[in-house]
């Protein structure tokens, strides 16, 4: 090892490396293997500085370029990166001695601070936030160490007639860089490019589809065109240009989803990224379904809200919604069922999401302007009509998870927290339709109590899994939802107790 | 039959008022409400105290099920007071005839279904399916006799009085917890003490007791992490204080006294096997050893005399790794550092420093006169990262011959009784299969590069009797289906000489069809009644036609 140190030391840093300027953009087409999956390096650099710092760049350099000259480090680059580690908790930033003002500790700074961590954590007996974050912390600087050990990057080398990936480390060995220099002035250069090329002829170049589908960023195309389509709606009398915006952004994001369906080879409804991502998507095709049947702009439009929600959340919560592509359990590796059972639920809480954007609605501008009688009991039937659609998909949705859960565990029904709570919802629901038809809940009260069901869908979406966290969904665990959550349900109330007030003072 | 009308009439008007009560729709709005909220209530509770309490307390409990009743009541009047049929509330009819399907499949799963756990070690032939319920099992291997008694299912502690022979089965409890009791003890002997203590340093802290107690739950040695905690007689503390050359002590277990001889003391000379023969005075005793040997002394034709109340050893083993003597108020240890044999009183609540890693230990209680038990204590489980971290233990109070004692799933324990060995146990409920099951090979694929697992799978032969065998490949999604059972890939497990063995969930569900042709119907229906009876409010202001 320290043959190799030398040798590479004295072949970067003095003649080679300098001239070659090897960590360049041009890596991000490179294959490597993390988590289980052949991806483009830009993925795994991007993805991993994003996790450490927070990030996509450091300092002036793109995530692919940091990422290769920080594993180089492992082979004695004396280089420097102002790379920082994402702190967010106040008692973990007290611990490792961050102002409160800032977000991130150099890395160096943590590192040196590892032992304290780690004592701390061995404290910690709760599951608490603070362990939480901790723990959190530590994979960040675990992951930092994989880099600049040179251990997490993983290069496809020929192995026969087909690939084998191995670790950085491994793969730039002094007898392959003095038989490249032989070859090459690049010789680094050349046996990546040797690599790849080998790598491409027994696999072939589809895990290239991922970088298209990062680089593009389709998602944010689809929010831009959605908040377009729906500025044309409010401002024109003319409905068609909002329409052809509509349509526009459905297509860039059936084209994003058919896209990330293709790079992981199942249905797009398997993390918490992929089920907004999904509902955003959906409500604005039912609302576009719904408004062609019953010839009414309204649906499109709650439609259009919730979808920007939905590319909000997946643009800008990346503390509880991970965009990441991974393998999956192996109880979901049915692609049928997956695609039926999950879909059919999301699109569920789609519609419902319709009814309560417009029972939300309904009640601000009863609160806050004139609405006529006639104007609230025309509005209560528009959300009566995503209702029935939502709780016929629930219902459908409920049973085959009922049918695969049979089919998989052996029991139709075990009051699994998920199942129980998607029970709720559409009991709930059921109960409004119920109370609907008796004296119990006429129109003034229907509104706010469709407005405030919608937390139980909320509750049976994320609530299990952040709140929760138990019973055989675990694999859709996730941390992180708990404030988000919580600030829906508070903002939620507030907006009921604002909303009914007027009504109990008339 | 004139008489009777009235009668039938008064009859008949109850029916109509019950009827019209159960099918009531604000009757529907409560009791789903309710229904809603035992969901809610349990969903929380499974989150905090596990799906089996969960269960227990809400999901299979009578009030649920009064519930779920009720709901299939107001189900089923609510369609009786719609008849005869209107062609409006085809979809609604439906619905409901889905709705009660499904109940009575649910019904039947509930009285006839089987749902159990087939544990296969690799290549060991199993027929016996593990059961979720509990049972109490007093077996008599004398007499071949086994009696199993159902234990409740119940959430909470219950009486269950029952007796079989003499023997009284009294408080169950379903969830339980060792907690630590002293128990007083009859004659106060220097010899039988006990005592807790609480070893910590700024990272790590662990409250240990121990007792000399032959009555005790407690042992008189553990092991925390690399440190040997020994809990010795006080009168051995000052022969471990003292700092010999040889660090030989000789030790009385009858009497507890010991001496640490100086080489002085210790005559030393070669026997015909090579080995020294060590002979020392004790208090008068002439007693020969071989130290190299073994700590039992020797007799007078030179042979290891097992009866001997003496004990020889070297506190040298005691130097190389770290070992804690504790003698109730005193302690010592060998200092690494300054190769020394260290040690001091120690009094209630004071605390002594340890020459490792920064560690303490201080005294909490020394007690003569009582020694610590261990007694089951109910206890609501606690449940983190879906793991039971506290109350994971089922016990129940048994009572014979006038003594009274726990016997917990923890393990099973034995009894004697008029020369007769009794064993009591909690298990689960077994059911045994017409047919045998053997696991040929587990295996379990990664995803490429990681140790997260892709697939688990299990390669089993069926064993039939006279019929034969057939092999088969079960996997997550792909179970084995066999005279009404299917058996399902659930989990596994790897045995202690390395290769992984399997648990398939088992499963006999004769509701199956009724509650699949229920969900069909209810889908259906809803379908039916909320699309094809569209009806709709025209927008305000817009024109007619």
């Amino acid at each position: 090892m320290v043959k190799l140190t030398t040798i590479l030391i004295l072949l970067f840093s003095f003649s080679a490396f300098a001239q070659m300027n090897f960590c360049t953009n041009e890596l991000e087409t490179f294959p490597t293997r993390s988590g289980g999956r052949i991806k483009p390096l830009y993925v795994l650099a991007t993805d991993t500085i994003k996790f450490i710092s927070g990030e996509t760049k450091v300092d002036e350099l793109s995530a692919t370029e940091a990422f290769c000259k920080l594993s180089l480090k492992a082979f004695g680059m004396p280089l420097e990166l102002p790379i920082k580690v994402r702190v967010d908790h106040v008692e973990v930033k007290k611990l490792l001695g961050i102002k409160d003002s800032d977000h991130s500790i150099p890395v160096n700074d943590a590192l040196a601070k590892l032992d304290v961590l780690e004592t701390e954590l061995a404290k910690q007996k709760e599951n608490n936030s603070f362990k939480k974050e901790m723990t959190k912390v530590k994979q960040r600087l675990d992951a930092y160490r994989a880099i600049i050990d040179a251990r997490l990057w993983t290069v496809p080398a020929p192995k026969g007639n087909d690939v084998e990936f191995i670790s950085l480390g491994e793969f730039l060995t002094e007898t392959k860089i003095a038989s490249a220099r032989e070859k090459s002035d690049n010789p680094v250069n050349f046996l990546f490019a040797e690599a790849k090329e080998h790598f491409v002829k027994v696999k072939g170049d589809d895990y290239l589809l991922e970088l298209r589908y990062f680089k593009l960023n389709l998602f944010l195309w689809a929010m831009l065109a959605t908040i377009l389509s729906l500025g044309l709606f409010v401002a024109l009398k003319n409905k068609w240009p909002g329409t052809i915006f509509t349509i526009l952004t459905i297509a860039v994001q059936v084209t994003a989803v058919i896209m990330r369906v293709m790079i992981s080879g199942r249905g797009p409804v398997t993390n918490m990224y992929e089920t907004v991502m999904f509902s955003g998507l959906g409500a604005l095709v039912i609302a576009c379904i719904i408004s062609l049947i019953r010839k009414e702009i309204a649906f499109v439009i709650a439609g259009l809200c919730y979808n920007v929600l939905s590319l909000m959340m997946m643009k800008f919560a990346n503390g509880m919604l991970d965009e990441g592509i991974s393998p999956l359990v192996p109880v979901l590796r049915d692609n049928f069922w997956l695609s039926t059972h999950v879909t059919t639920v999301i699109l569920s809480y789609a519609a419902l999401s319709l009814s309560w954007l417009i029972a939300n609605g309904l009640m601000i501008r009863d609160r806050f302007f004139k609405v006529s009688p006639a104007e609230y009991r025309y509005g209560v039937d528009l959300i009566y009509t995503c209702i029935k659609c939502g709780v016929i998909l629930l219902a459908t949705g409920i049973i085959l998870g009922g049918v695969w859960a049979d089919y998989s565990w052996g029991r139709f029904w075990g009051w699994d927290p998920k199942e129980t709570w998607s029970l709720i919802v559409l009991l709930v629901y059921i109960a409004i339709l119920h109370g609907k038809s008796t004296s119990w809940i006429p129109p003034h009260r229907f509104v706010p109590l469709v407005a405030g069901a919608f937390m139980t869908v909320m509750m049976a979406w994320f609530g299990v899994n952040y709140i929760l966290a138990s019973g055989l969904h675990s694999y859709g665990f996730s941390e992180g939802g708990a404030i988000f959550l919580g600030s829906f349900f508070a903002i939620q109330i507030a907006v009921l107790i604002l909303g009914t007030a007027k009504r109990k003072t008339a | 039959m004139r008489n009777c009308r009235p009668f039938m009439d008064t009859i008949i008007a109850y029916y109509r008022k019950i009827e019209l009560f159960f099918g009531n729709l604000k009757f529907a709005v409560v009791i789903i409400t309710a229904f809603t909220i035992c969901l809610g209530y349990g969903t929380f509770m499974e989150s905090y105290h596990g799906t089996e309490y969960a269960n227990r307390l809400v999901y299979k409990s009578l009030i649920f099920m009064g519930i779920q009743f009720c709901m299939f009541l107001s189900i089923f009047f609510a369609t009786l007071i719609r008849l005869p049929p209107k062609k409006h509330l085809y979809g609604f009819y439906v619905i409901h005839a889905g709705l009660l399907t499904l109940f009575a499949g649910s019904f039947i799963t509930y009285q006839s279904g089987i749902d159990g756990t087939l544990t296969l070690a690799p290549n060991q032939p199993n027929r016996k399916i593990q059961l979720s319920d509990d049972e109490f099992k007093i077996q008599f291997p004398s007499k071949g006799k086994e009696v199993s008694v159902d234990l409740p299912f119940v959430s909470w502690p219950k009486d269950l009085n029952v007796e079989y022979e003499g023997i009284k089965l009294k408080t169950f409890l379903p969830f339980a917890k060792n907690e630590m009791n002293w128990t007083p003890v009859k004659i106060q002997d220097e010899s039988q003490t006990s005592s807790q203590y609480r070893i910590f340093n700024d990272n790590f802290g662990e409250f240990i007791s121990l007792s000399l107690h032959p009555k005790s739950d407690f042992n008189n040695t553990l092991q925390l992490g690399p440190l040997n905690v020994h809990y010795m007689p006080s009168n051995l503390s000052a022969c471990f204080i003292a700092n010999t050359p040889d660090g030989i002590i000789i030790w009385n277990g009858e009497t507890t006294e010991c001496i640490s001889p100086l080489p002085d003391a210790i005559k030393k000379k070669k026997h015909n096997n090579g080995k020294i023969l060590a002979e020392v005075n004790f208090l008068g005793t002439k007693i020969l050893f071989m130290p190299e040997m073994s700590p039992l002394p020797l007799d007078k034709k030179f042979e290891l005399n097992e009866k001997s109340p003496f004990r020889v050893f070297s506190k040298k083993l005691f130097e190389k790794n770290p070992h804690l003597f504790l003698f109730g108020k005193h302690v010592a240890f060998f200092n690494k550092n300054t190769l020394v044999w260290e040690g001091q009183p120690i009094e209630v609540n004071q605390e002594v420093a340890l020459p490792w890693m920064g560690f303490k230990v201080k005294l909490l209680e020394h007690r003569l006169d009582a020694y610590p038990t261990m007694t089951p204590t109910y206890v609501k489980p606690i449940q983190e990262n879906s793991e039971i971290i506290e109350g994971n233990m089922k016990a129940l109070e048994v009572e014979l011959e006038g003594q009274t004692f726990w016997v917990t799933s923890a393990e099973p324990i034995a009894y004697n009784l008029n020369d007769e060995r009794i064993r009591f146990e909690i298990g689960k409920k077994l059911l045994t299969l017409p047919y045998e099951l053997v696991l040929d090979q587990f295996k379990m694929d990664t995803d490429p590069g990681t140790t997260t697992p892709a697939s688990f799978e299990s390669y089993i032969t069926l064993f039939k009797g006279n019929k034969g065998s057939t092999k088969h490949h079960v996997f997550m999604n792909n179970p084995l289906k066999h005279e009404n059972f299917t058996f399902y890939q659930a989990s596994y497990f790897q045995t202690q000489s390395g290769p992984y063995g399997s648990v398939l969930s088992v499963n006999f569900d004769p509701g199956r069809p009724w509650k699949y042709l229920g969900s069909l119907l209810l889908v259906l229906g809803s379908i039916w009644h909320y699309f094809l009876r569209r009806r709709h409010l025209a927008k305000p202001g817009a024109k007619n036609g």
